[in-house]
């Protein structure tokens, strides 16, 4: 009876779509994440903007109903604030740099490794993956406080006089932060790097390569579209960082994510916090379409890649 | 890799009350501390409400939208695939404070149901790639079988393909729970005191003072994350998993 019953609900929902033809259909079952993805995204996105159109105001988060570009002339006038920007893209850029080399070692070493070893080599990347930030934050503490496992390690040893202030500290904020974005660069790297054929490079060895000069004439073309996708993951993400500057770092590691914290959440002016994101976002845009056409001219073009 | 997760659970069995590794003495005094504080048992409470929550919100997404995608290819699969994926590139920060200021206007800052809306944003399009994955190596004769022996396609889906698809429809829905269960920049910005989640809370409490009781809760954090990467990793495998996440 229960069969029957659903038989029915089925076929009158079926009903529904029959008149449909298949492009429709496929449209009503995408509509879901459209419609999200427009409410949830496009419009508070539009919305951004507009509030950093707005005056400042002195009780309010904003004034509303109001225009002036004052935000953005403040944002790019101000030396602090430009200090904070030139800060983020200086960590940005450091962080990704050691983390795609890394990355690409680590992505090797994944794809020549076999069985339980690879299968390791794969689970130490995807766990750190799905911790969560503070977590991978918060354990340097302990381990790069000057009164913490390293240096105390070293000073037995004997190698330091006085323990090394790492954290807090701007060496700490870099090694937190590549810490943070290396899993998703080596997977990216990795899952282009499963599609290269290892006769290639064995067949280059063969003729004489070297292994160095086989991975760079044979490997590293190949593996361009994974290696821009880490860049571009990575670059993003440590502009952006928040949690690794704010634990790891000392005062003068002020990146524009602590700064807009502070204006949106402590001082409740919306237009600066608003105004300076979207000015980053600009910029953070800017430099991705730089990553990527320069990439893209060592063959790193995405459009192939998974 | 794994180093730092491991110090970080070696720390929560501290006896002392700072935070050092290796610790001094062992003991579960923290681990107590934790099932006898309010606070953390409802920023867990709070964590699973979201989790699951978003789990439903982006499976359903991701799952609609990658069916949709596959069984007909058009031009509006061009435009979705970036805009799904633009989020993940987006600093949560800026995610935070957009969303933030779109909530406040709409009146509902700070519920649970902001918090599951911006977290779907990040876990809709895992659900969906990986989905779309699943949906591409099934073999669609089945399906053209399934619609020659007269079966109206919704049961053809339910009874067909759904099948075929349960383990891709699991470990997309274990990675949507563990994406929200560990994101806390984006549910900094949205929660307050009543709707916090476990990392928000750990963040706030780290910020005072640095004790062992977040290690225990880190641990907590990691311990789940390692069963549902197991479970995934069972269900599929290790490899499929890594991919998918790239």
């Amino acid at each position: 009876m229960s069969v029957d019953s659903r038989t029915t609900v089925l076929d009158r929902l079926w009903s529904l779509f029959e008149g449909q033809s298949g492009s429709r259909r496929s449209l009503l079952l995408m509509s879901p994440l459209i419609l999200f993805e427009l409410l949830v995204f496009v419009v508070p996105f539009l919305l951004l903007v507009r509030i950093s159109f707005s005056e400042q105001s002195q009780g309010l988060p904003y004034a509303e109903g109001t225009f002036t570009i004052a935000s953005y002339v403040q944002v790019l006038q101000s030396e602090l604030l430009q200090g904070i920007i030139v800060y983020s893209f200086k960590l940005g850029i450091i962080a990704t740099l050691l983390t795609v080399v890394l990355a690409v070692f680590y992505a090797y070493a994944t794809w020549r490794a076999s069985g339980v070893r690879k299968s390791a080599l794969l689970f130490s990347v995807v766990l750190p993956l799905l911790t969560t930030l503070v977590i991978k934050t918060y354990v340097w503490v302990p381990l790069l406080a000057p009164n913490g496992t390293a240096n105390s390690l070293l000073l037995a040893v004997g190698l330091i006089q006085a323990p090394l202030q790492i954290v807090p500290n701007t060496l700490g904020v870099v090694i937190g932060q590549v810490y943070i974005v290396f899993p998703y660069a080596m997977l990216a790297i990795y899952s282009v790097l499963t599609t290269v054929e290892w006769e290639l490079v064995e067949a280059a060895r063969d003729l004489g390569a070297s292994r160095i000069r086989s991975f760079f004439a044979v490997v590293l073309p190949e593996i361009m579209p994974g290696i821009t996708v880490a860049t571009v993951i990575s670059f993003a993400w440590s502009v952006g960082a928040y949690s690794a500057p704010a634990l790891l770092g000392a005062g003068s590691d002020r990146p524009f994510a602590l700064e807009v914290q502070e204006q949106m959440l402590v001082n409740f002016n919306w237009p600066i916090a608003t105004a300076l994101s979207t000015v980053m976002l600009v910029l953070m845009f800017v430099s991705i379409l730089v990553i990527y056409t320069v990439l893209g001219r060592f063959g790193g073009d995405v459009t192939n890649a998974t | 890799m794994l180093l730092p997760l491991g110090i970080v659970i070696a720390t929560s069995f501290s006896a002392s009350g700072n935070l050092q590794f290796p610790p001094q003495a062992l003991s579960l005094r923290w681990y107590s501390a934790f099932f006898a504080d309010v606070v953390w048992l409802r920023a867990f409470d709070n964590s699973l409400v979201v989790g699951v929550g978003t789990t439903v919100v982006a499976t359903f997404m991701g799952i609609t939208a990658a069916f949709g995608l596959e069984a007909h290819r058009g031009r509006f699969g061009d435009i979705l695939t970036p805009i799904v994926i633009l989020p993940l590139l987006i600093p949560p920060v800026i995610l935070g404070v957009t969303l933030l200021v779109y909530f406040s206007r709409l009146g509902f800052r700070s519920s649970y149901l902001s918090i599951i809306l911006a977290h779907s944003l990040w876990a809709t399009p895992l659900v969906f790639f990986v989905m779309q994955s699943v949906f591409q190596r099934f073999d669609w004769q089945l399906r053209d079988a399934g619609m020659d022996l007269g079966a109206n396609p919704i049961r053809v889906f339910i009874h067909v393909i759904l099948p075929n698809v349960k383990s891709g429809i699991l470990v997309s829905a274990l990675l949507a729970f563990i994406i929200s269960l560990q994101e806390f920049v984006m549910a900094l910005f949205l929660s307050n005191y009543q709707t916090q989640t476990i990392p928000v809370l750990a963040w706030n409490s780290l910020r005072q003072s640095l004790t062992p009781i977040v290690s225990v809760v880190s641990t907590f954090l990691i311990l789940i994350s390692i069963v549902g990467l197991l479970a995934a990793a069972l269900a599929t495998n290790i490899e499929f998993v890594a991919k998918r996440l790239s």
